[in-house]
């Protein structure tokens, strides 16, 4: 980033080589559609070359990358507002939807090997991630997604460390709540 | 620890966000409740969901972008060929051009007159005694001067200017410009050494054909060196 903000072309191509895809991924778990995503994607790295001046060499680049790539999917996300489902985060305690998870199929059911990701559930839960706050989808998504620890995801997200943890639980309560007839 | 107060610390335990405390208070509990337990493997699935969500990069995807930043002058352009050649050859290149020009003024100090004149010893040029350290008087001796060895076989004769003088003169001249040719870089005094060195390794280039070297005096008349016996 650096070599980038010093004039050099190469260093920006490096970045791209690195992290395109990262971006890509991000950008469609949090729209959930392909056209959006790629044009986010672009939109990032359109942000990430204007504000290069603006970077901080002491902060962790990704860090920072995450910040504007979240930033730029909040506007599309506020674009579609409106449309399809929305969870809204759980009033209660989540007591029902996890009791309703102890009656599942014993814990040798829901162990990641056994699960099948078929394409059918994979769809049924990009439309529930699609469907969780925006808040409690970014701290998922950065955390599960990304590679990010609780507190990267509470750096880019300008939140505690405790805000990230409780989102990201939240979070599983309401997707197995939409989710628990398809798991197990 | 009840169940629902510990089902957030599951959460994070689960991510690896646990602290040492919690991890131990969480497997203890793990390992009395099966329920709990059949949830931390459920919040794992949901995690590892994520991941499975993954989107296609299309092909002109990087060209557009890249483009695109170009056009609004974020992306430097590569540089021409041209200035990539003089970038990295105006440096070679300069050096080697500075250390010809030192090579250059380096022989032409070398001639030029603040350096010792380029002087043979006088009986070398042929010319008659005076300065030379080699005097051509028959008093003179070859230990006159310290710069100047003495040629073997060529004592100091009784005539400066005699054959052996001028033939010594030659061929110190003839040394004196091979050394010059073949020898850069040379001041005048070592050039002057080197043409005497010649006529040391081969004296009798000095003689005169017929003429007898000093040495055989001594010997037989037969087997005098140009005798015609």
């Amino acid at each position: 980033m650096a070599l980038y903000r010093e004039g050099s072309r190469d260093a920006f191509e490096e970045l791209f080589a690195r992290h395109h895809r990262k971006v890509i991924n991000f950008c469609i778990r949090m729209t959930g559609d392909q056209a959006r995503a790629e044009e986010a994607a672009q939109e990032v790295f359109l942000r990430i070359a204007r504000a290069a001046a603006a970077y901080e060499p002491t902060a962790k680049f990704t860090t920072w990358m995450y910040t504007i790539a979240r930033r730029t999917t909040l506007n599309f996300i506020r674009d579609e507002k409106g449309e399809g489902e929305r969870l809204d985060a759980p009033t209660g305690n989540g007591e029902e939807t996890f009791s309703r998870a102890a009656r599942l199929p014993g814990p040798d059911s829901l162990t990641p090997e056994y699960i099948a990701w078929s394409s059918q559930l994979r769809e049924k839960f990009a439309e529930a991630l699609r469907a969780l706050p925006e808040t409690h989808r970014a701290a998922f998504v950065l955390n599960r997604g990304e590679g990010l620890s609780y507190e990267e995801v509470a750096a880019v997200m300008g939140v505690t460390v405790q805000a990230v943890k409780s989102r990201i639980f939240r979070a599983r309560e309401m997707l197995l709540d939409r989710l628990s007839g398809l798991i197990g | 620890m009840e169940c629902r107060e510990i089902r957030e610390i599951v959460s994070a335990y689960v991510d690896g966000e646990a602290h040492a405390a919690e991890v131990r208070a969480v497997e203890d509990h793990l390992g009395a409740c099966p329920a709990c337990r059949s949830l931390a493997g459920t919040m794992r699935v949901l995690g590892d969901g994520v991941g499975k969500i993954e989107g296609k990069v299309p092909p002109g995807f990087r060209d557009a972008l890249f483009d695109r930043l170009e056009r609004e002058d974020l992306l430097p352009r590569r540089r021409s060929l041209f200035a990539f050649a003089v970038r990295w050859t105006a440096v070679p290149l300069a050096a080697a051009a500075a250390l010809a020009l030192f090579i250059l003024t380096a022989r032409e100090t070398g001639k030029g007159p603040a350096s010792p004149p380029e002087t043979l010893p006088r009986v070398a040029q042929g010319l008659p005694g005076g300065e030379s350290h080699v005097s051509a008087g028959p008093g003179a001796t070859s230990g006159s001067s310290a710069s100047v060895p003495p040629v073997a076989g060529t004592a100091p004769s009784a005539g400066g200017t005699g054959p052996v003088d001028s033939r010594l003169s030659a061929e110190s001249s003839r040394f004196a410009a091979e050394a010059d040719g073949g020898a850069r870089g040379l001041s005048a005094e070592e050039r002057e050494i080197v043409a005497y060195l010649e006529l040391l390794e081969d004296p009798s280039s000095l003689d005169e054909p017929g003429e007898v070297d000093e040495m055989d005096l001594f010997e037989p008349a037969a087997g005098r060196r140009g005798s015609p016996g």
